[in-house]
């Protein structure tokens, strides 16, 4: 960790537009919470339905992919990385400090306003919006991870990582069950299953395969990067 | 005495007196080059991978369906629905293929080099947007035409589905128009590629997900018209519509959309918002 390239990366991320992007997502959610909960759609299975498609489903992946890539791919799209490669600092800290920034920005852009959401609609019923922000939480750091090495690994961070989260987990996870197991977002599902007393949450992939698997993806993910990252080459394309 | 120190040679500059093709030649030429950038033609092959991939995997479902056809003698799949059917492909060429067409131009500053030419920055959007409307109207008529195509070689039985395939290809229209509008605005309000194609996606995910929930929750406390109403948040579901009521075709949901011209009020308003913004985006980045 290098509290210098963490206070850099905080100003990118939070300093331009890329911010808006982080903050919309969340406040929609907190927005259509409120809006169900005026209309009186405020039941156990109405609260799991917004978390499950609307958070889990569709804002975790997104600011995954929005923190996770941004951290890193827009200086290696510029070119501005070289600045901090050379200097003497180890590539893996890099990687490592740019994985913690995506991770607190997540929990702070997706776990809390999943808690915050889940909280307007039912309040503490049935432990909902505790387990979803706990699988928030887990998730987006396990979503920061990947997003990292493929902001690393390739030029098109950005639609490879939206292939992965609307055609991997999305498409083919609906039709295909054995595509659900090597899903982030159903990893995620799993621990809001598991902490939750609700018998709406379901998940298809269990707890004893869900953690082991973020696990090994995360580290793995960052340590691969911090690898990467010692050999990138910097010839532009197109 | 002063020796000469600079010394004038002529030579040889001419002036151009041939025929000058003038500004609609101008902006023709932008849009197909960038249409054929949109598919990555004459761009690197590393381009070429994504739009050629997507264009695979959209004409997929009709060549699967022809081989159902020629087999088991029915029909898997509607033309109408098609574009609902394959929206997330549809969404992720939108979202990386319209930051392409924009963003380079603004970051790398030379769009004063395209408007010192004949063409206005109107004519500028009009060709990217012409071209990414074009684009996608490609990847839905190919594999619908594929289709019709398919069936009349086939011959099921009853007549063919002439009126389906016609309508799916005017819903179609309306479906490009949209999308490109959407895509292209979203995408020309950041200089940054990647940054663009995660605020189209974005947009895409937000609506999607925003149009499940409220259609969900809706339907099952019985709200049946405020929910066929929410929707319409998701433009492919919004387009549909419009497409059932103008030309009767069957709804992809499954339930039914308002009736009348409300679906087609919204996607036009949609559609001029869209495009105001694009237009107040490029005064400002003409005069920057």
């Amino acid at each position: 960790m290098n509290p210098v390239v963490a206070s850099i990366t905080y100003r990118a991320m939070l300093g331009r537009k890329r911010v808006w992007l982080l903050a919309l997502l969340p406040v929609a959610l907190l927005a259509i919470a409120v809006l169900l909960r005026l209309v009186g759609g405020g039941d156990e299975s109405t609260a799991v339905t917004v978390l499950e498609t609307f958070a889990i489903g569709a804002m975790l992946p997104l600011l995954g992919l929005i923190a996770g890539t941004g951290v890193i791919a827009p200086e290696i799209e510029d070119g501005t990385i070289i600045h901090l490669l050379s200097k003497p600092i180890s590539r893996p800290v890099i990687t490592t400090t740019k994985f913690a920034v995506a991770a607190t920005l997540l929990v702070l852009f997706s776990a809390i306003p999943t808690f915050l959401a889940g909280y307007i609609l039912i309040g503490t019923e049935a432990g909902v919006s505790a387990s979803f922000a706990l699988g928030a939480l887990f998730g987006s750091i396990a979503y920061a991870g990947v997003f990292l090495l493929i902001g690393v690994v390739t030029r098109h961070a950005v639609t490879v990582g939206v292939i992965y989260a609307l055609v991997w987990e999305g498409l083919i996870g609906r039709y295909v069950p054995g595509a659900r197991k090597f899903s982030i977002q159903q990893w995620a599902q799993s621990i809001a299953d598991q902490y939750s007393a609700s018998p709406f949450v379901k998940s298809d992939v269990p707890l004893s395969f869900a953690v082991p698997a973020m696990i090994i993806v995360t580290v793995g993910a960052v340590l691969w990067a911090g690898q990467r990252l010692r050999s990138l080459s910097l010839t532009g394309d197109e | 005495m002063i020796q000469p120190i600079g010394v004038i040679h002529d030579i040889g500059y001419r002036h151009y007196d041939g025929p000058r093709l003038g500004r609609g030649y101008a902006t023709t030429a932008l849009a197909l080059n960038s249409l054929r950038g949109v598919f990555g033609l004459g761009r690197a092959a590393r381009a070429k991978i994504m739009p050629f991939l997507i264009a695979g995997t959209m004409l997929l479902p009709a060549v699967v369906s022809i081989a159902v056809m020629a087999l088991l003698k029915e029909r898997p799949l509607a033309y109408p629905g098609y574009a609902v059917t394959m929206q997330a492909v549809l969404a992720i060429f939108v979202a990386a293929q319209s930051p392409y067409l924009v963003a380079p131009d603004l970051r790398f500053r030379v769009l004063p080099l395209y408007l010192s030419r004949p063409i206005t920055s109107l004519d500028y959007v009009a060709a990217k947007l012409v071209a990414m409307i074009a684009a996608l109207y490609l990847l839905l008529a190919l594999p619908l035409t594929l289709m019709y195509l398919g069936e009349l070689l086939i011959d099921l039985d009853g007549p063919p589905h002439t009126g389906d395939y016609f309508a799916a290809l005017g819903g179609g229209l309306v479906c490009a128009v949209t999308l490109a509008v959407i895509g292209v605005a979203i995408a020309s309000f950041t200089p940054r590629r990647g940054l663009g194609v995660a605020a189209v996606i974005a947009f895409y995910m937000f609506t999607l997900a925003a149009s499940a929930v409220f259609f969900g929750v809706l339907l099952s406390e019985g709200h049946e018209t405020a929910a066929e109403w929410s929707i319409l948040i998701n433009p492919f579901f919004l387009v549909d519509a419009v497409q059932v009521n103008l030309f009767g075709t069957e709804a992809a949901n499954g339930q039914g959309y308002p009736p009348g011209a409300g679906p087609a009020v919204i996607t036009a308003g949609v559609i001029a918002l869209a495009l105001g913004a694009l237009v107040l985006r490029y005064r400002k980045a003409a005069a920057a």
